[in-house]
């Protein structure tokens, strides 16, 4: 029984003043969030735009990923950039895409269609990266992802759009031969996340160990914030791999750690996690006995600079390090390079800047390079070689390899 | 155990009579603006105006079962997701032209709907609602596992616009959006048509109470199947057009999210009249997109608008006009 | 001797199973009475999760004490939904209900998203760690905790349904409203108990599972949906049938994940309602 009441004077007044509120206080939200300069903007500014995952399953990514470059953004805008002798500040317009393929589309035509900027970081999902490239060359405006793993995005490749780390099928010939040097398996499986990545990954490795006559007899896969694992890991157990790889994110590696040992897998399994079991917060997740002994691929080692970051974002955000973070601060010191290297905020010429760009970065020396391997194509893709790390009872990173 | 008290039909249809010319004033203004828009505005727009336009279609669809039927369903997003696997696959995999994968694609998105809509209507109200939800979810799964025939988490991708017809080309945003928008048109036509006519009154009934519909004659369980089978259809349909027009297919897309928010975009526009999920579309899309650039705070706002819609206008924007006293 | 493989798997069924139970008894119990499939209690699994979380990190509480505080929030909230919300929509039909619990659903998750951002954090609980060996069965002390934690709020739930003036009531508003109200049934304090009881058993249940798992904003859609079925198998309105819906559903998830498919043991819980819905739409104990 509802009320069929046409409304007095009185309350189509109060929603009137309803909505005309709702509607000043959206614009005031979008003028003190969008625009934080004074009216008369600061006409030296240079735009970039970032799209990442900052809801859903993967929002760790692009919460990470933006702290890297809000730290390194701190440190260009402190410097300021010069271009023909004239200062410029970089402002990094940032959107959520949720690591949705139709999310980033429409992010990254905003951000270039609208908010106008020469350059776009992102994605971190290789979902959203191959959705998002062929709009960086159909507007030439160069592309920089921040950790999109699929062998896809760069092979054969997009003119404008760039990787600095290497991609799965660049990772695993370079590491398979180290670890088959010195865990010498006879039988590898594989427990991975049901998504881009972590198929990717198996694909890989699978393919690797192959060549060197080492079969997977078992392989799982799971989905995104999957929270038991004790199916999938007796599973595993009945078909006595010496190796498995585990594949996903920190918190779904401890938890696969943990239930591996509740179960009695471990230490009889060597288990060797994908790059994000190589980071910290995995033993602060699961606790350092948990995971003592257990192996991981990591992109970075822990050097000197790495630590100061570290430390950096402890101070600023109170979180503890991982490698997207690595990766954005060292994609917008790319970045910034290249228009330094151009003189210019041409995106074209940026681009070319890009191409032949050198630079020391955190995670390894980033060059991005067109070339051919293994029948593959791959354009303006990076080449650093990984690592093999194994973790001690007191936390830390023993490096194994190579 | 749903009782729905709209204004009753008569009264309804004489307003529709009394000051026509003026009451198509501003539909005629909205036709104009959306169809000349590729011409004054970026592609992005153009972009987010063709996925709300998909939203729209399968929002007034979906009208039909929740509004029209009074059946409250979760799995849009699931029949929108086989609509576009099915034409991708079939365009892709086996070279068919879209004018011969669409419809093969939207009669194979109805058989699945008859087939799972005949058990699964003899449920009422929340059971009913509760099984779609799984389904939608277990659809998202196969979408998801089987990598052979999707293409699962690595995305189905390669998907071209469809054929030209004649001079006519669908190539780029702007044709595809006039597509879409074409297609929005002869749907919602098609489906007001359906509305008004007996069938439509019938189906009202059946929302109002079924046991009485069935006492008085009416094949109460052919009709339910009809309505949910016509609703999946519409969706199945605009999964095709969004399948050849973004080019890239990926699970995550058609998760109940996408459900959930269809359920939503009828919901604020008002239930039940057709045009009210269509603004609702319209509205969600564009506070969405507005709120873009806040990420974190986004989706809390927009659940507690929504909550406060529920709270104090049941029945949506429509709801609200009327009472104002417009229409 | 059976493989102490599919015995710990078994085990574990049991253990999800109660939980499921658990969550079902709740949801059955609000449905049955209010007529409201409560989807806001997916929320508030999260959120009574949450609190337990920052109670144990924050606060150091240890983890056998979350569980009352964790069973006040709940309450609190069902409480405050159903006296704020539902309440005035009541009049508006099952359909306007149901599709606000839906959005507090929404709304709960995203305020945790906001609030704990969306990384799946892992509660640390000591009575996990030590893994012992009963029988055979590979387990902890902490399913243990599961194990006698639910059992003894069976007992009690079932004692306070059956011997109680409340309890009684209940049931009477669960069997026919209208008439329970012409016997002067108070079905206001009904309905706040109602949502209460459902609210506590929920939070018990998110925090009795949490350690087990991570906890994350996306925690409750999943629960929340096998709770459904589960009230579906077991019969709307029985809790017998919750409990023993519940652990047929653990026990066919865990043993199905192995034998059948792990990547699809979400869709054991489909086929089970499909089935139940029709062989036996009354469920096993229903009685409507």
């Amino acid at each position: 029984m509802s009320e069929k009441r046409r409304l007095g004077k009185k309350n189509i007044a109060i929603i009137i003043i309803a909505v005309v509120v709702i509607a000043i206080g959206s614009v005031l939200a979008w003028y003190f969030i969008m625009v934080p300069a004074a009216p008369g903007v600061t006409p030296r500014v240079i735009k970039i735009g970032y799209t990442a995952p900052f809801t859903g399953p993967a929002a760790e990514f692009g919460t990470n990923g933006w702290r890297g470059i809000s730290i390194a953004l701190e440190e260009i805008n402190a410097r300021g950039v010069f271009i023909k002798g004239e200062k410029y500040t970089v402002e990094v317009i940032r959107y959520d895409d949720r690591c949705e393929p139709t999310e980033g589309v429409a992010a990254v035509r905003k951000l270039i269609l609208e908010d106008k900027v020469i350059a776009i970081l992102g994605s971190h999902c290789s979902s959203v990266c191959l959705a998002i490239a062929p709009l960086c060359d159909q507007y030439k405006i160069p592309g920089l992802t921040i950790e999109c793993a699929a062998d896809a995005v760069t092979s054969p490749g997009f003119e404008y759009y760039f990787r600095m780390r290497p991609s799965m099928g660049l990772i695993a010939p370079l590491i398979t031969p180290v670890i088959i040097d010195k865990l010498k398996p006879s039988k590898i499986g594989f427990l991975a996340i049901n998504d881009d990545y972590g198929r990717s990954f198996v694909e890989s490795f699978k393919k690797n160990f192959e060549r060197y006559k080492v079969p997977t007899v078992v392989e799982q896969y799971f989905e995104r914030g999957a929270t038991d694992f004790y199916a999938y890991l007796s599973a595993i157990k009945a078909a006595k791999p010496d190796i498995v790889f585990y594949v996903g994110v920190t918190p779904e590696g401890a938890l696969i750690l943990k239930q591996a040992r509740e179960l009695g897998l471990i230490p009889e399994i060597k288990f060797i996690g994908s790059e994000e079991m190589g980071e910290y917060e995995l033993v602060s997740l699961a606790g350092k006995e948990v995971v003592a002994g257990t192996y991981a691929i990591s992109l970075w080692a822990p050097t000197p600079e790495i630590r100061e970051l570290a430390s950096k974002v402890k101070q600023k955000f109170n979180a503890p390090m991982h490698y997207a973070i690595v990766f954005g601060y060292d994609a917008l010191h790319v970045l910034v390079k290249a228009i330094e290297a151009a003189q210019s905020l041409d995106p074209v010429a940026i681009h070319d800047a890009l191409k032949k760009l050198e630079h020391k970065g955190l995670q390894g020396n980033i060059k991005f390079e067109t070339f051919e391997y293994e029948g593959k194509l791959f354009m303006n893709q990076g080449r650093y070689a990984p690592y093999l790390i194994r973790w001690t009872e007191t936390g830390e990173k023993e490096l194994i390899g190579p | 155990m749903v009782s729905r008290n709209k204004s009753n039909i008569n009264s309804f249809r004489m307003r529709l009579f009394y000051p026509r010319a003026i009451r198509f004033l501003p539909i005629v203004v909205i036709m104009v603006i959306l169809i000349t828009l590729p011409l004054y505005a970026s592609s992005y727009i153009v972009f987010v105006a063709a996925i709300a336009l998909l939203y729209a279609i399968v929002a007034a669809g979906y009208d039909v079962l929740l509004g029209y039927t009074g059946q409250l369903s979760f799995c849009q997003g699931a029949f929108y997701g086989i609509g576009a696997y099915t034409s991708a696959i079939l365009t892709v995999n086996y070279g068919w032209s879209f004018w011969q994968a669409m419809p093969v694609a939207v009669l194979f998105v109805g058989l699945i709907s008859a087939i799972i809509g005949y058990p699964a209507l003899r449920l009422r109200g929340a059971y009913f609602a509760v099984t779609t939800f799984f389904l939608a979810h277990f659809v998202y799964l196969i979408f998801l596992n089987e990598v052979s025939l999707t293409g699962g988490p690595l995305g189905f991708r390669g998907i071209r616009p469809p054929e030209p017809i004649g001079p006519l080309s669908f190539e780029g945003i702007a044709n595809g959006y006039l597509l879409i928008l074409f297609s929005f048109i002869i749907i919602f036509i098609l489906l007001r048509m359906l509305v008004n006519s007996n069938i439509g009154l019938i189906l009202k009934s059946i929302a109002q109470d079924d046991v009485l519909a069935e006492s008085i004659g009416i094949n109460v369980a052919a009709y339910k199947l009809l309505s949910f089978v016509i609703s999946a259809i519409v969706a199945g349909y605009a999964g095709t057009l969004f399948a050849h027009f973004f080019g890239i297919l990926h699970p995550t897309t058609f998760s109940w999210f996408l459900s959930e928010m269809v359920v939503i975009m009828t919901l604020v526009g008002g239930a039940g009249t057709l045009i009210g999920p269509i603004l609702g579309a319209g509205i969600v899309t564009f506070i969405l997109e507005f709120l873009r650039f806040a990420p974190e705070i986004r989706y809390i706002a927009w659940a507690i608008a929504l909550i406060a819609i529920l709270m104090f206008e049941p029945k949506g924007l429509m709801g609200l006009l009327k009472r104002m006293g417009v229409r | 001797m059976i493989d102490s493989v599919i015995l710990t798997q078994v085990f574990n069924g049991v253990i999800l199973g109660l939980i499921y139970g658990l969550m079902a008894i709740g949801l059955t119990m609000i449905w049955s009475i209010t007529d409201l499939p409560d989807f806001s209690q997916g929320g508030i699994y999260i959120i009574t999760a949450y609190v337990a979380y920052w109670a144990i990190t924050l606060f150091n509480v240890p983890y056998l004490l979350t569980i009352p505080i964790g069973a006040l929030t709940g309450i609190l909230l069902s409480v405050v939904f159903e006296r704020i919300v539902y309440n005035r929509l009541r009049p508006s039909g099952v359909l306007s209900c149901l599709l606000a619990a839906i959005a507090l659903f929404f709304l709960l998750e995203n305020v945790a998203n906001a609030l704990w951002t969306p990384k799946a954090k892992i509660m640390s609980v000591p009575e996990t760690e030590v893994s012992i060996n009963l029988f055979g069965i590979v387990t902890s002390y902490h399913r243990i905790i599961i194990l006698i934690v639910s059992v003894l709020l069976f007992i009690i739930i079932h004692l306070f349904i059956k011997y109680t003036k409340i309890g009684m009531a209940m049931r009477a508003v669960a069997e026919d409203r209208e008439i329970a109200e012409l016997m002067g049934v108070d079905t206001r304090r009904v309905y706040i108990a109602t949502w209460a009881l459902g609210g506590a058993l929920t939070s018990v249940a998110a925090i009795l599972v949490s350690p087990l798992y991570a906890v994350w904003p996306g925690m409750g859609t999943l629960p929340l949906l096998k709770a459904l079925v589960v009230v579906i198998l077991g019969g709307f309105g029985s809790i017998i049938g919750a409990l023993i819906g519940g652990l047929i559903l653990g026990l066919i998830e865990t043993i199905g994940a192995i034998y059948v498919s792990a990547a699809y043991q979400h869709g054991f819980a489909f086929i089970l309602l499909l089935l139940t819905l029709s062989l036996r739409p009354k469920g096993l104990f229903g009685r409507r």
